[in-house]
């Protein structure tokens, strides 16, 4: 997949890009912050409150924004990858979901992304999955802020490291969930008025039952649940990665450059040959887009 | 159930007039006016027009159990949480220990379930409704980014695929004797006997795709012609543009008054 682009890149301009990517956080973080200070006065005020708009609003445009920045710097090798990952996301899931039970693990293809190809393509394919999933469950189009969320944080837990020792996996992905937990709670709150699971809900309602209000319910649910199914989303990742060949693995500029999975590779390093410094270069074709991945 | 109804989703379509634009125009500011208004009476007109219109299309046999496995433990769990457990509540029906059945927590929980299904029944008979290929036709001819185009193609069309491949790693897994017990860790190691290859050969293949895609001239820049004609009118571009507006309008009005309030 390092091989070089066949045909000429198109000549952006990575300025409006950038302008982009920062526009799209800002609408996730503005959505966010006015959701949190706006909530006591609502939540009683009825469903389809002005809060479900906004976040429904804010979220999305936030989420498109970042899927229109980061798609056409994206090199051909990662985008095929993308259809791939939204797959793996629901054949996997649903999987899981019908033998180990009590979590939902919809975040393996988005998270494979982000260690094979960086911060960006994770968060470009996190928004995607949940736009694409929606085309048969719409309940998760609201949640792509935070899949998006996701997909960053763990390219960047791999590009920092964190996927060359396996033990290190699951750490950072409990940080991941706490955070992406926390982001995803006002939609839950706001726009269903409570969780999608039944088990998830019971949760929620133990909370309620000591009087919290919805939303201080609904983050501490999230608390407990994220991390943990995000730490085990994590670790089967590393482990699907560790079971990549070094010849599949060693394709993606961001694997080569970050030595993501450095770990491994020494290893193999020492018992092979000392010293293969090709495996450090990246490809020439893969330039225009690996700014950003990098 | 997902892997079905996106079998379903990629057969073509029986209505090929209407531009899938004007669709998810239409779908889009229904589901988001929907949500502005906030009146069950509303919500049930429109679910209610939803199920009509997809009994008339001829997709309701799929859209149904589609539907019916996203609004059910949806439903449930609202109906636990708020009818049981609503502290805001002040109307007590019914009291056991810590939990109370409340008047106003049951018309929280019935108020947001009928909303919710109104939004989900709106946005999924446009999808089990458009064409695909004409969609994304469409969206180019927009000047969306094919990549995003393929990408919404390629996972709908993948999905089938990669299921049935699943389904094939495991039955050839369990031909060499994987036997499934009811031990977690018998689960976990049986996952990742399954996992392993299909993780493997879906990356393999699509190194192969890369480059293919890429000796056509996949990023190259420039315009594309498609061979697909997707028909389109005046009128629904007009109208495309008004449900556009009426969705912002219902928007506004509904959040600067919460806004300002606040």
């Amino acid at each position: 997949m390092s091989s070089p682009s066949l045909t000429l890149a198109s000549q952006e301009r990575p300025v409006r890009r950038r302008l982009l990517e920062i526009l799209g956080a800002l609408a996730i973080a503005a959505t966010y912050i006015y959701l949190v200070l706006n909530q006591p006065t609502d939540i009683t005020g009825g469903p389809g409150s002005a809060s479900a708009l906004v976040a429904l609003s804010g979220f999305l445009a936030g989420a498109v924004l970042l899927i229109i920045a980061v798609l056409p710097t994206l090199p051909a090798s990662t985008l095929v990858l993308i259809p791939v990952a939204l797959v793996l996301n629901i054949v996997l899931g649903q999987f899981v979901g019908s033998t180990l039970v009590p979590f939902y693990l919809d975040a393996i293809g988005t998270v494979l992304i982000a260690v094979l190809a960086g911060p960006a393509a994770g968060a470009a394919t996190g928004a995607l999955s949940s736009i694409v999933w929606s085309f048969f469950n719409p309940t998760v189009l609201p949640f792509a802020a935070g899949a998006a969320l996701i997909g960053c944080l763990a390219g960047l837990a791999a590009r920092y490291g964190l996927f060359r020792r396996f033990y290190l996996a699951p750490v950072a992905g409990f940080i991941t969930g706490i955070i992406a937990g926390v982001v995803s709670a006002p939609v839950a709150a706001f726009v269903f008025g409570g969780t999608s699971g039944v088990a998830t809900g019971a949760i929620v309602s133990a909370f309620r039952a000591m009087g919290d209000t919805l939303l201080a319910a609904i983050t501490k649910q999230a608390l407990l649940s994220d991390p943990m199914d995000k730490a085990i989303v994590f670790t089967i990742v590393a482990l699907l990665v560790y079971a990549l060949p070094r010849r599949t693995s060693q394709q993606f500029p961001f694997i080569r450059r970050h030595r993501v999975l450095a770990g491994k590779d020494q290893a193999r390093k020492d018992q092979a040959a000392p010293g293969t410094g090709h495996t450090e270069t990246p490809a020439p074709g893969t330039a225009p887009g690996t700014g950003l991945n990098g | 159930m997902t892997v079905r109804s996106a079998a379903g989703i990629v057969a073509p379509a029986r209505r090929e007039r209407l531009n899938p634009l004007t669709l998810l125009a239409a779908a889009g500011s229904t589901a988001v006016m929907t949500t502005a208004a906030a009146s069950w009476a509303l919500s049930l007109a429109v679910a209610a027009a939803c199920l009509g219109l997809s009994v008339a299309g001829g997709t309701a046999r799929r859209l149904l159990p589609a539907a019916a496995a996203v609004l059910v433990p949806l439903g449930l769990s609202l109906l636990v949480l708020h009818g049981l457990f609503f502290p805001e509540g002040r109307t007590v029906l019914a009291e056991w220990g810590p939990a109370r059945i409340t008047a106003e927590g049951l018309g929280f929980a019935v108020q947001r379930i009928l909303l919710l299904a109104a939004v989900v029944l709106a946005l999924l008979v446009f999808s089990f409704s458009v064409s695909v290929p004409d969609l994304v036709a469409a969206l180019s001819a927009k000047g969306v980014q094919g990549r995003f185009a393929f990408v919404l193609a390629s996972t709908l069309t993948l999905l089938p695929a990669i299921a049935a491949r699943a389904e094939r790693i495991r039955q050839a897994q369990e031909s060499r004797g994987l036997v499934v017990s009811r031990r977690l860790l018998s689960r976990a190691a049986a996952f990742r006997l399954q996992a392993v290859p299909l993780v493997l050969s879906l990356v393999e293949d699509a190194a192969t795709r890369a480059t293919a895609l890429e000796s056509r001239g996949f990023s190259a820049a420039g315009p594309r012609t498609s061979y697909r004609e997707v028909a389109d009118s005046r009128t629904q571009r007009i109208l495309r543009i008004v449900l556009v507006l009426a969705a912002v309008a219902a928007i506004v009005v509904r959040v600067v008054p919460a806004g300002a309030g606040a």
